[in-house]
């Protein structure tokens, strides 16, 4: 399939219009890391008040998870409410009828999501550090691999959002916010997943993103880059990857066939 | 002549409701064709199958060449689309908009100005989507729609919410474009008036099928009308269209 850098690029100018002219999306990208880092920075500062090594081990777990959270929001987010401005604006038909082809689309969309991206983690790195001693270079380089996978299962998150918005209509965007806080407690952002009820373990263990923040633990533990977590949550994604795009071309076709562009119209 | 559409038994139900009803028909290179029809007959619905954006339960089509649903990316390089119900998006300026969409069709810089100057809005490049009258949001869009200089352009209800003025540039900027550029022309109205001076075909649809096909004349006169507009009235009337007595000009049957 030829893919055109051309349309590519006109899709993510598009997109950084949409940036520059609603500046309450800007709030994905500044606000709410900063928030996200001041309420979790300073829960662990509250429950170790008097104890500088415990608090500073609770701070690097909340920061460093929220840290690698961002990386999932981020890449979901800019995604999802990238299509679904499609769908507010009533664009989809326009696009619709172009040359233009959903690979194409998509990766318009997420070529601007990484500039997003890269905003987030600023703000997230830059608060961190101003606030709470907390720089994320420790880390190390181990860091990038395991923020690629976490960007990858955001995509695939989004992707799986689009599908359901694209079945079941607007009706069904609240997910795109909404899914993340069911990902989020089950992936063990902040704590390993033996502190999950129960009956939750085994879902928790089938996500991917759950095997990349204890990669990132270990990572802030000092115990290096745990690879075959890693490789774990690489596993998860291509199944989740196949799932999903499975599951979004049969969304897509289903959207042709009953003729929902007219929800769009 | 090269045939720009080729349609064949197309057919298109929704639930219990027969929306398309076994639709055959070809548009040769430089026609200007008007789909007419009462509200519900399938005009649209025919149009969305045609732009590969809703999927037909039966049949097939091809759009300069290329079979859909495969061949949709390149069959959409070949056509532009406009439609008076379609918004602008909001956070676009004018310009900018245009410019996103002839990328989308392969202009890496296309001339943004000479197109909007060739309907009168040159003046409005830099102004908001928000900020236009839905008579200048269809202008723009029709620019939008030529700016690639399809081989097909097709419209739907395009001057439905303009006043006389606008819509009388707009039928003479198509009617120009048609003429300089052997742009062939399918388009949807409720203006009988419009289209017998736009289009010198009609392809009348009730009850999804396909009831008259030839110049408006010769179609006004199978129905023993006067005009279109008798004809549209007839057929909005009746419950059940029948075929006039015969097609005024057979529509040729694709072959395959």
């Amino acid at each position: 399939m030829h893919v055109s850098w051309l349309r590519v690029k006109a899709v993510a100018r598009r997109h950084y219009y949409v940036l520059l002219r609603a500046p309450h999306r800007l709030f994905d990208v500044t606000i709410w890391p900063l928030v996200d880092v001041l309420l979790f920075g300073s829960i662990a500062a509250f429950v170790n008040p008097g104890h500088a090594t415990a608090g500073r081990l609770a701070a690097g777990y909340l920061l460093s998870g929220i840290l690698l959270w961002h990386v999932v929001y981020q890449s979901q987010i800019a995604l999802a409410t990238g299509f679904l401005e499609e769908a507010w604006t009533r664009n989809l038909l326009n696009l619709m009828v172009t040359p233009l082809r959903e690979a194409e689309y998509v990766a318009g969309v997420v070529l601007f999501g990484m500039v997003k991206l890269f905003m987030g983690l600023a703000v997230v790195s830059l608060t961190a550090l101003g606030f709470f001693a907390f720089n994320v270079t420790n880390l190390g380089v181990g860091l990038i691999p395991v923020a690629a996978v976490l960007l990858v299962a955001g995509w695939l998150i989004a992707l799986f959002v689009i599908a359901l918005v694209l079945r079941f209509g607007t009706g069904a965007e609240a997910l795109a916010w909404g899914i993340l806080f069911v990902v989020m407690p089950l992936s063990g952002v902040f704590y390993p997943i033996a502190a999950l009820p129960w009956i939750l373990r085994p879902i928790a263990e089938a996500l991917p993103t759950t095997h990349a923040f204890i990669a990132g633990r270990a990572l802030f533990d000092g115990r290096g880059l745990l690879w075959g977590e890693l490789g774990i949550a690489l596993l998860g994604c291509v199944v989740m990857g196949v799932v999903v795009l499975w599951f979004l071309t049969r969304m897509l076709w289903t959207f042709r066939a009953r003729g929902y562009i007219s929800r769009y119209t | 002549m090269d045939d720009v559409v080729r349609i064949s038994g197309l057919a298109k139900r929704f639930g219990d409701v027969t929306a398309v009803d076994g639709i055959d028909l070809v548009v040769r290179a430089g026609e200007r064709v008007a789909l007419l029809g009462p509200n519900g007959a399938g005009k649209t619905t025919t149009l969305l199958m045609l732009l590969g954006v809703v999927g037909p339960d039966e049949g097939w089509i091809e759009v300069a060449g290329h079979r859909l649903p495969k061949g949709r990316s390149a069959a959409m390089a070949e056509v532009g689309f406009a439609a008076g119900y379609l918004p602008l998006p909001e956070r676009l300026k004018v310009d900018e908009y245009l410019r996103f969409y002839g990328q989308l069709y392969g202009l890496p810089d296309p001339d943004v100005e000479a197109a909007l100057d060739r309907f009168g809005v040159a003046h409005l490049a830099r102004a908001r989507g928000t900020d236009l009258s839905s008579g200048q949001r269809t202008l723009v869009g029709i620019v939008k729609a030529i700016l690639h200089q399809p081989r097909l352009l097709v419209l739907d209800e395009p001057t439905a919410s303009l006043d006389p003025d606008v819509a009388l540039r707009v039928r003479s900027g198509l009617q120009a474009l048609c003429r300089d550029e052997g742009t062939t022309l399918l388009v949807t109205s409720h203006n009988m008036v419009e289209v017998e001076r736009m289009c010198d075909r009609v392809v009348f649809i009730a009850s999804g099928r396909i009831v008259a096909d030839g110049t408006p004349t010769a179609v006004a006169e199978s129905f023993g009308g006067a005009d279109l507009e008798s004809v549209f009235l007839r057929l909005a009337a009746a419950d059940a269209p029948e075929r006039p007595h015969e097609r005024s000009q057979e529509t040729e049957r694709p072959a395959g």
